[in-house]
């Protein structure tokens, strides 16, 4: 069985998904939650069986589905994904658990269970149009959660999301045919295989054009600056649930993506368009978090430091060195624990006040002690306070973009300035100060149903800050032979030096120092 | 010993955790108890691990576990107690509980006590991971860590708008300092491979002197915020909302000095860059002066500390910044003990008058507060440095290293600034306790502190008169880690002048304060004074206008930036494209589909439209084609 794990953890949620159909509404919930917990279990499980020692790909499985174009069901997890995995299904568990009393129930559980089949597919998919056809499913799901529970705005923010993220990656399926195509040129064979397609060196400047390609579609997803206005949209009109999924794994794949596709297909380019990404990066970093100091709903200065946050996790993939990687895809794990917890916490006084607007509260720590307190330390945890899960992964992504360019690492840390500046004013705008508002006065505190998410959530943020270790380790060793291989594949000189080989840098870099004097 | 090691840190983490299982529960005395039972027991760990180091024991170091290792960065959590932290330890741990203990008084009436317990714990523990780590890294968790809980404590009075925005002022200016420290962090990590003290300091002497300048000032960067150097300063004086034993514990005597500790930790760098080091001191001895002349007439009796303390500071980075950095830690721990001193003799006094802040409303309180005023009196003559107490021992060696360093520019506004400091110190001592009870008249009945309170102040008096005695034994024990020698003035003379007339000086300073203040003429100021109205007074008295600069040409550009990039970048600019490519393309397609609106005469007559234009373009091309050469004959002779 644990050979076909990650096709269970895939179709297993969909298949459930299709009996919850014949389920009666009023067992829904308990379907619903018996579900997500055998499909965690199994998760679970997968990270049991997992060889952290082992950089290669585990429990792959192949299926031919199209052999004459070289098209396999083709899965398979390394150190980068299985933790990505754990926690969409960790995320669809909570979400579940804890849904509170919205109309059409059924149909909600329903789609969740079919988008946490499209989350592990995306990301165990080995195969470029498996992922492709993963990828697109994605949206399905939460266009209907958008357009069906969500705000006054639903429709226009769920087309625009779907439009918007559907048309860049059209442009990263033409990419892939692309590779395709270049790959039957260059082999005579035609294959989608990812890992074929990692011992292929190809031409600079056919580099170039195709890193383009992808990165439109992952810059879409991610989201990047100027791409990024879909986003507060979404996470605006979306119900609590969907804006933590959205938050916490489907933003992931595009930076997933990144790191799957674009660094080791096209090392040369990945160093040709660092300081462009770079900066773009360092714009989503200040920018979006100005941006979201300006705003006046809270739920919007969430989605905003969403943005702000990716930007750090694009710099760290793009230092190209083992520190930074593995630290953007620890802040990836991060991201998606504590924008999670705080897209949660605001849905938490949405279904008590109806209202997101955050001159309409004030003084909440006066009546909801334990809301202010849990809020408190994810807000910390956001702005990155050591010992929380955030600064492990911040740190480590600055730390390794420092090594590329010292001025743009001092530009892309003043996130650390900005992200204080709007987290603590909207947290002293909804908790500090007097109940000016009688409405506020008597707010039922955070009730069980709730406390189900956040608990778990408060944990992971500590417990993976302190003792980062069991998920960090086996994220080292993956992204070690990514850089490996990025460095063996690079063609110019610039690429060489600026992507070092981690093997051979064992020794610590004193030595060098000594020799040069 | 490495027991006592776990005790001394874990211990406050304990309390912590202990006092918050009762936040949400009404005032628990026992937690307040607890909490500084096992404060002391910190206190008593860390004497016995200082007794280690005085009779000569090797340093104690332990690795606890990995925090972070990826790639050639291996971060553990490693601890270390030497000669350097077992003096911060010591000073952490004595006057943390001396702080504990007198808080249970302090917040009797309080609605939080036990959240304030729980929070002054767990900055206790933070405080000690900052001065017991072994690496950058983990000095940098105690770093932000006492950063939060100073967050947490000066907005302890949530419902206070102005201890939230005095609260978040701080926290954000120190985030801008810790980017800097950040950074430091980063170029240790990429110039020496570690940042562990050992083997980063090992590797520091291989660098160059360029990188070892940028280590040096972005370590100083974090050192600024955190000991609130101009100019990043304005928080520390806005931090006086919180509760006044925070204000004693933490942005006075312990916290602040996280700055110094920083500094002296890495003195093998600094004293590779003693440029650095000059502007260090030069900074220092700036702040000094500058911060004394701003408690001149302050009107608020815990700002007019807090500014005594910015000053002091001053002087700890001239001293270390100047190489002298065992004076700079001497300086830091009797600072440590008088100044929490002063801070908690005003808190009785701000009890015994309902918080009355202004000490023109005081006057008098000697009669009804004997021990406050014995204590603070002590304290203030400690802070002047009048011989024999601690100030005098500490402060005196400061000067002398700046004397004997030829550095006669920071001497002499370090000797003048002692003048100030003496004189702003009696102002405050005759305004409150001298002359006329001015209080009568706002109807206050005054009341001295409970016995246990002035009891737990007791060590700290004794302390802030004693702690001069231990200059030898202290020198003794850093000597060889921070490559400590004792500045010897060439001619006997030469010092017995300078040290008599550093006395006199201070001496005339207080009788002048004394005189001016200690009088039946003095009445709360109303703002008709000639004084009130000169130049220099308003000057000073807004802080050199700096506080309304920043708000002026920072805070309020920044929020209106925000607002701009939102309402005209964000939504009128970049989203009002993405929405303007999709309304083209829409109106494209809605314009256009009355082509195939299934009317057969509609669609026929396009499609005689269309083939005409296909027929035509086809023409063109062929003639173009045919009669491509006479074209181009015509296109050059037209000069094309």
């Amino acid at each position: 069985m644990v050979d076909h794990i990650l096709s269970i953890l895939i179709f297993f949620p969909v298949v459930a998904a299709l009996f919850g159909v014949i389920v009666h509404k009023d067992s829904i919930r308990a379907y619903g939650i018996a579900v997500s917990v055998i499909e965690f279990a199994l998760s679970l499980w997968l990270w049991f069986a997992f060889d952290g020692q082992s950089s290669g790909m585990q429990f792959m499985e192949s299926i031919p589905l199209i052999p004459a174009f070289g098209i396999n069901y083709t899965l398979g997890v390394d150190g980068i994904s299985v933790f990505i995995i754990i926690l969409s299904t960790f995320v669809t568990l909570i979400g579940i658990a804890s849904l509170g009393e919205i109309k059409n129930l059924k149909n909600m559980i329903i789609t969740l269970l079919v988008l946490q089949m499209t989350m592990s597919g995306v990301f165990a998919a080995l195969d470029a149009i498996i992922f492709y056809v993963f990828w697109e499913l994605s949206l399905v799901p939460m266009l209907y959660i958008i357009g069906a529970w969500g705000g006054p705005l639903r429709i226009y923010a769920s087309i625009k999301f779907f439009l918007y993220t559907f048309a860049g990656s059209l442009v990263m399926l033409v990419g892939m045919l692309f590779m395709a195509y270049f790959y039957n040129q260059a082999t005579g064979e035609w294959s989608f295989a990812i890992l074929d397609w990692y011992r292929l060196i190809l031409p600079e400047n056919l580099q170039l054009w195709l890193f383009v390609a992808f990165f439109l579609g992952f810059a879409i997803k991610v989201p990047m600056f100027p791409f990024h206005t879909w986003l507060p949209y979404a996470h605006g009109q979306a119900p609590t649930i969907g804006s933590v999924i959205l938050a916490a794994i489907l933003l992931k794949m595009g930076t997933y993506a990144f790191i799957r596709f674009s660094l080791p297909l096209f090392p040369d380019a990945s160093v040709f368009f660092m300081y462009p990404i770079a900066v773009i990066a360092i714009i989503m970093v200040i920018y979006t978090a100005m941006v979201a100091y300006g705003q006046k709903d809270i739920k919007q200065v969430i989605a905003y430091s969403s943005i702000s946050h990716m930007g750090i996790i694009i710099i760290g993939t793009f230092a190209l060195n083992v520190e930074g990687i593995s630290g953007s895809v620890f802040l990836m794990l991060g991201h998606g624990v504590v924008a999670g917890a705080l897209f949660f916490l605001v849905g938490v006084i949405y279904d008590r006040r109806h209202t997101k607007i955050m001159s309409e509260f004030g003084g909440l720590a006066h009546s909801m002690p334990r809301y202010a307190t849990i809020f408190g330390v994810m807000m910390m945890a956001s702005v990155g306070m050591p010992l929380t899960i955030n600064f492990v992964g911040e740190f480590l992504s600055l730390l390794g973009f420092f090594k590329q360019s010292q001025i743009l690492t001092l530009l892309a840390g003043v996130g650390i300035i900005v992200g204080a500046i709007y987290m603590l004013t909207a947290y002293k705008k909804l908790f500090f100060g007097e109940i000016t508002n009688e409405e506020n006065r008597n707010l039922p505190d955070i009730n069980k149903r709730e406390l189900v998410a956040l608990i778990p959530l408060t944990f992971l943020a500590i417990w993976l800050g302190v003792y980062p270790k069991p998920v960090l380790d086996p994220i080292n060793t993956s992204v070690e032979s990514i850089v490996q291989l990025m460095h063996d594949k690079a063609q110019t000189a610039e690429a060489k030096r600026r992507i070092p080989s981690p093997l051979s840098q064992m020794t610590i870099p004193v030595s060098s120092i000594e020799e040069a004097h | 010993m490495e027991k006592y090691l776990y005790i001394a840190l874990f211990a406050p983490l304990v309390s912590s955790l202990f006092s918050a299982l009762f936040t949400a529960t009404p005032k628990k005395t026992f937690t307040g108890i607890i909490a500084s039972l096992l404060i002391f027991s910190a206190f008593v760990s860390s004497s016995i691990l200082l007794t280690h180091i005085l009779g000569g024991g090797e340093p104690i170091h332990v690795e606890m576990m990995t925090w972070m290792a990826t790639g050639d960065l291996y971060i553990p959590f490693g601890f270390v107690v030497d000669e350097i932290s077992v003096t911060m330890m010591m000073v952490v741990t004595l006057v943390s509980t001396v702080v504990h203990i007198y808080s249970i008084g302090y917040m009797d009436h309080d609605k939080g006590f036990n959240r304030f317990f729980s929070y002054l714990s767990a900055f206790v523990f933070s405080m000690m991971i900052l001065v017991m780590s072994d690496n950058y890294a983990g000095l940098f968790i105690g770093w932000e860590g006492v950063g939060l809980c100073s967050w947490l404590l000066i907005g302890f009075w949530f419902h206070k708008e102005s201890a939230t925005w005095a609260a978040n002022e701080a926290f954000i200016m120190n985030r801008i300092a810790d980017l800097g420290m950040l950074v430091g962090l980063f170029l240790i990590y990429w110039n020496t491979g570690t940042l562990q003290y050992e083997g980063s300091f090992a590797a520091f002497a291989h660098l160059d002197t360029t990188t070892l300048s940028w280590i040096g000032i972005f370590l100083f960067i974090g050192a600024m915020g955190k000991s609130a150097q101009f100019p990043l300063h304005t928080w520390l004086a806005d931090a006086m909302e919180g509760p006044t034993p925070v204000s004693a514990l933490i942005h006075a005597a312990t916290m602040v000095t996280a700055g110094v500790y920083l500094v002296v930790r890495s003195n093998e760098l600094y004293s590779l860059i003693p440029h650095v080091g000059l502007f260090i001191a030069s900074l220092g001895a700036f702040v000094a002066i500058f911060a004394a002349s701003m408690a001149l007439v302050n009107r608020d009796m815990k700002r007019v500390i807090a500014y005594s303390t910015l000053s002091q500071l001053g002087y700890m980075f001239a001293a270390a910044g100047l190489g002298a950095y065992w004076v700079a830690l001497f300086h830091l721990m009797a600072h440590a003990f008088f100044k929490a001193l002063l801070f908690l003799g005003a808190g009785n006094v701000m009890h015994a008058m309902h918080d009355e802040l202004d000490p023109f409303k005081m006057g008098g309180l000697k009669k009804v507060m004997k021990w406050t005023y014995i204590m603070m009196t002590f304290a203030s003559v400690a802070l002047a440095g009048l011989f024999p107490l601690a100030g005098f021992f500490s402060k005196d060696t400061i000067l002398e290293a700046a004397f004997a360093e030829h550095h006669f520019v920071i001497y002499s506004v370090l000797l003048f600034t002692a003048g100030l400091t003496a004189f702003y110190s009696f102002r405050l001592t005759a305004l409150i306790f001298e002359g006329e009870e001015r209080y009568k008249l706002f109807g206050i009945h005054p009341h001295e502190a409970y016995k246990y309170m002035l009891v737990a102040m007791s060590p700290l008096l004794i302390l802030a008169i004693i702690a001069g005695a231990f200059r030898t034994t202290f020198f003794g024990m850093v000597e060889e880690i921070l490559g400590a020698m004792e500045y010897h003035i060439h001619s006997h003379v030469t010092l017995w002048i300078m040290t008599i007339g550093t006395q006199v000086f201070v001496i005339l300073a207080i009788m002048y304060a004394y005189k001016k203040y200690n009088n039946a003429k003095i009445t709360v100021p109303d703002g008709t004074s000639a004084m009130e109205n000169s130049f220099m007074y308003k000057l000073l008295l807004n802080q050199y206008y700096i506080p309304y600069a920043y708000e002026k040409y920072i805070v309020v550009p920044y929020r209106e930036m925000s607002e701009v990039f939102w309402t005209h970048v964000d939504l009128k600019i970049v989203d009002a494209s993405v929405d303007g490519i999709a309304g083209i393309i829409y109106n494209t397609g809605d314009r256009t589909s009355a082509m195939q609106s299934g009317n057969l005469s509609t669609m026929l007559k396009w499609m005689v439209a269309g083939l005409l234009g296909m027929l035509s373009l086809a023409v063109v091309f062929g003639l173009a084609v045919r009669y491509s050469d006479e074209i181009l004959a015509i296109l050059s002779g037209l000069g094309v």
